[in-house]
């Protein structure tokens, strides 16, 4: 578990010339060179996605015109209106110049423009990813850091079986059992939560109703992937605070005759923050890439499923949007971490 | 507990909307999204299913048996050299926002076809050989042809609004989304109006239209959500979330049997799956053989004789869990008129006749139990691909392989994606593959993947027959009906014989309702056919409330069958059994919590 290292990219580390000094650098210079990696590590990506996609077997044409276009003819129409029918170079450059301006191009199997498709799917994901990813750091540094500080205690064994168990348990199976006790009731228990979607049909999104019911939808997956998150967090919380836990300084505090729970919260906690720290500015990155089993099992409208179905298409444009979208955020809260922990810890910046 | 919390705070909101005078609402799970609320530009099954509600079409096919039946055009006459086809539009039509539908709008929308962009890709075969459209009064259509259309007057394109449509040029179409913008509906003349929905998007509402030409329907709203997962779809028809499934895998529909108030079934539908070889893959510009077929698989009487040797009722009882038909030719007989059937002895599962076969055409046993070609040389082993996004089709493959095996044949399957497995085509690197087909309510586009001008193009078998082409040229002219009809038999004749298809299974798809809430759907072709996702909008306009149903206005109820009667709608139900159920909830969770600190204390003092 030991994550620190991750949240350097390389890649910034790479781009930076070997440090002739010992002597700590500013925190300017530290940071202007992490950015630039980012920077060129975003430029990577958004080269890679163009070829990636181009090299999977298939053509959108014939995907979506199996059956529907019976002549060339119509084959050819579909490939000039959609710019396909171009050489790959000059499809690339219209690509550059048209991501530099901001224009990710238009869904093939949709027809709506990529960036409308994506901002429609982001939202559904931050709420379904980011809160789970919210809950279970929050309830899996609680855990960790109870059953550390009573090791061996009730606490400790049942919480670190139960999050190991649910931890190895299939996403989408966790999803369905609980889609068949909660949702639609067993024995007699009611049904309390629907069985998939974001809202009720006669739900106006934007009332306070309407908001609720937004949760009220939003509950059992949130449930799902707060369950299938939490020991990722509860297990690196716990090792941490246990390694903290023989260490002088807190015999000290002990011996200053400060009560256990402001050892424990003043003095350990802090000092075993840091690798959780990392996994959960990571994971925030992710949580834009979707959680696409839990979205396929609750019909969430999410980023992961349009990014699984077009690679069915391939739907060039939208993967490349998606793609880069999902690279930008995990490569920006890198970044944030990076630039996090030049602050919080000078060593970082030699 | 933070999440359970919510939910008596929440409940209120959706419980309240059960009460009072609601409005009927027919809510169908699908399982895959409108790719576009535009009819030019969609290409799912789901979006058609989304025009034929928002527009109306020249003719419909009937719910019986798919026979064209008026609608837009009354009637109408064909001149002596099938050239000039004029139709009568009907005068008394008018748009959802009141302008009157004339024949204009016919000639725009099959113009805009006849153009350039995304509307002729997605329509242009339907208009083949027509040259011109006009409207010379505002109930008349003229077509003019270059060449006679013999699958005229069926032209299923959904008849947009001039006055709207003509607004929107060739770059705009490429993405005109046509959905309800500031509130307002789609402009439409169908039964029903899109009033919310998004191309992609997971929920589209439709409300009726009181003043439909054809009869008001008897439900207020339709509602179609999403689902991306068949179990959840399933759950909620059994909760009463919804009252419909699309789509279902005969699993399911087996689970469903026997449930109170749900009808479920595997209802025909118009596509099979089969097992197709390559016929002899060439390069198009110099006719030079390309890929590497095994010669065996080159020659019709090989292919033919194998066609004993799969048990296709064995692959619908085991593969496809009973949901399907064995196959026979490439017309199924969801299309009864145009389906020809194959005597039943060269169907049948004979694996000594397939031998017999093979020996007479010189594919004899070696000594090492093998088959060997005619010339003798070994025919080494065959290769089979599956496709991966398909459920049944490595198990078919795997059967295939071992039928095989049994005659002396070796064989292996390698299971692909789809997208790969059309590049494998194309390169003709394969001996046989396992895939399927739609079939449109003309048989046209299905005949024509079979003739030698697709090789390279929809051509998958790379199949290439003169008499074949020659018969497809006279039926795409033949104005006598009875005529064409024996010509497209003819084909699907040959097509058998030579066997560069062995068609397995004649597909169904799972449908299931909720009957004790609403009755008269209908099934089409009856009475096995499906109940939506028609051709044409039958079951929308015909169905209703199970109370209201009475004698369904004299049209056939293929949803009678049902037990029906008042089971208990499982919906949100009453508040108390709800918060008992939270309180209970929040118990329990509470208790545990409590107990452990307990606990945890106790262990503290010891």
């Amino acid at each position: 578990m030991s994550l620190p290292a991750a949240a350097d990219p390389g890649v910034g580390a790479a781009l930076e010339p070997p440090a002739a000094t010992g002597r700590p650098r500013g925190y300017g210079r530290y940071a202007l060179g992490k950015v630039a990696g980012s920077l060129a590590s975003l430029g990577f990506v958004l080269v890679v996605n163009f070829f990636l996609f181009r090299v999977l077997p298939g053509d959108p044409a014939r995907t979506l015109g199996r059956g529907r276009f019976t002549t060339d003819e119509q084959l050819d129409a579909f490939n000039e209106t959609y710019g396909l029918d171009q050489p790959l170079p000059q499809q690339f450059l219209t690509f550059l110049g048209n991501t530099l301006t901001g224009d990710l191009g238009v869904s093939l199997r949709y027809r709506v423009p990529v960036s409308e498709l994506i901002w429609d799917r982001l939202w559904p994901t931050l709420m379904l990813v980011g809160t789970a990813t919210l809950f279970a750091a929050l309830i899996g540094i609680w855990l960790g850091v109870h059953a550390a500080w009573r090791r061996g205690g009730p606490l400790d064994r049942i919480s670190t079986s139960a999050s190991l168990t649910v931890y190895s348990m299939p996403e989408w199976w966790l999803g369905l059992l609980l889609i068949a006790a909660l949702s639609v009731g067993i024995g007699p228990l009611p049904g309390l939560f629907p069985t998939g979607g974001l809202r009720s049909v006669d739900a106006d999104p934007s009332s306070l109703a309407g908001v609720l019911d937004t949760a009220w939808h939003l509950t059992l997956p949130v449930f799902t992937l707060t369950l299938a998150y939490l020991a990722d967090y509860a297990l690196v919380m716990r090792s941490s605070l246990l390694d903290e836990i023989g260490e002088d300084y807190l015999t000290t505090a002990r011996a200053k005759g400060l009560r256990d729970k402001v050892v424990r919260n003043r003095h350990a906690v802090p000092n075993a923050l840091l690798p959780t720290t990392t996994v959960v500015a990571l994971n925030f990155g992710f949580v834009v890439a979707g959680a696409i089993t839990v979205e396929t099992v609750f019909s969430i409208p999410g980023l992961g499923l349009l990014a699984t179905e077009a690679l069915e298409v391939p739907d060039y444009w939208v993967l490349q949007g998606v793609f880069l979208v999902a690279s930008a955020a995990v490569i920006v809260a890198n970044l944030a971490a990076n630039l996090l922990y030049g602050l919080l810890d000078p060593r970082v910046r030699t | 507990m933070l999440l359970g919390g919510l939910v008596p705070v929440l409940m209120p909101v959706a419980a309240a909307a059960e009460d009072g005078d609601e409005p009927v609402r027919f809510t169908a799970a699908i399982m895959n999204e409108v790719d576009s609320f535009n009819p030019f530009l969609g290409i799912e099954v789901e979006s058609y299913e989304m025009w034929a509600l928002t527009y109306d079409f020249l003719v419909d096919l009937a719910v019986d048996d798919l026979a064209v039946e008026p609608s837009l055009a009354t009637e109408w006459e064909t001149s002596e050299d099938g050239l000039t086809w004029t139709f009568t539009i009907r005068d008394d039509v008018t748009w959802s926002d009141g302008e009157p539908l004339t024949a204009d709008d016919l000639a725009f929308t099959y113009g805009r076809v006849l153009g350039k962009g995304p509307e002729r890709a997605t329509w242009g075969s339907w208009l083949a050989g027509v040259e011109e459209v006009t409207a010379p009064d505002p109930t008349t259509l003229v077509l003019e042809l270059k060449r006679p259309n013999a699958v005229l007057p069926l032209v299923p394109i959904p008849i947009v609004p001039e006055h709207v449509w003509s607004e929107v040029d060739g770059e705009e179409m490429k993405t005109f989304a046509a959905e309800p913008t500031g509130g307002q509906p789609v402009v439409g003349s169908g039964p029903f109006r899109l009033v919310e929905g998004t191309a992609g998007g997971s929920t589209y509402r439709f409300e009726a239209n009181e003043d439909y030409w054809k009869g008001a329907p008897h439900v207020d709203e339709l509602v179609f959500r999403v689902f991306k997962s068949e179990d959840p779809a399933v759950q909620a028809l059994i909760k009463g979330e919804v009252d419909y499934v699309e789509g279902i895998s005969a699993l399911q529909v087996k689970s469903l049997e026997g449930q109170d108030g749900i009808l479920a079934r595997n209802a025909a539908s118009p596509g099979f799956d089969e097992i197709a070889f390559n016929a002899g893959s060439i390069d198009l510009e110099t006719g030079e053989p390309i890929g590497d077929p095994n010669p065996a698989v080159l020659d019709p009487d090989f292919r033919y004789a194998l066609g004993f040797a799969v048990d296709r009722q064995r692959l619908v009882d085991t593969v496809y869990q009973g949901a399907g038909s064995a196959g026979s030719t490439i017309v199924p007989p969801f299309y009864e008129e145009y389906h020809w059937e194959p005597p039943a002895e060269e169907l049948a599962y004979d694996p000594d006749r397939a031998a017999e076969l093979l020996d007479e055409a010189g594919y004899t046993l070696g000594d090492d139990g093998r088959r060997t070609l005619p010339d003798g040389s070994p025919i080494g082993t065959l290769r089979l691909f599956a496709r991966v996004d398909s459920a049944t089709s490595t198990d078919v493959m795997t059967y295939f392989s071992e039928w095989l095996a049994d005659l002396g044949i070796d064989s292996e399957v390698t299971t692909v994606e789809s997208s790969k497995l059309t590049d494998i085509i194309l390169e003709g690197t394969f001996d046989a593959f396992e895939w399927g087909w739609f079939v449109d309510a003309d048989p046209t586009s299905m005949l024509s993947y079979m003739t030698c001008d697709q090789l390279g193009a929809w051509s998958d078998s790379w199949y290439c027959d003169e008499e074949y082409d020659a018969l497809f040229e006279q039926q795409g002219a033949e104005l006598d009906h009875e005529t064409r009809v024996g010509q497209i038999h003819r084909m699907q004749e040959i097509v058998f014989r030579d066997a560069p298809y062995l068609l397995t299974v004649y597909n169904s798809t799972g449908q299931a309702v909720r009957s004790d809430r609403f009755a008269c759907l209908q099934a089409q072709p009856s009475p096995d056919g499906l109940w939506l996702f028609q051709q044409g909008t039958h079951s929308y306009r015909s169905m209703r409330p199970a109370d209201e149903a009475g004698d369904c206005d004299g049209a056939t109820d293929a949803t009678e069958a049902s037990g029906g009667g008042g089971s208990d709608d499982g919906g949100i139900g009453t508040g108390v059994l709800v918060g008992g159920g939270v309180a209970l909830v929040l118990l329990l969770a509470g208790g545990t919590l409590v107990a452990l600190r307990r606990r945890g204390t106790a262990e503290d003092r010891e």
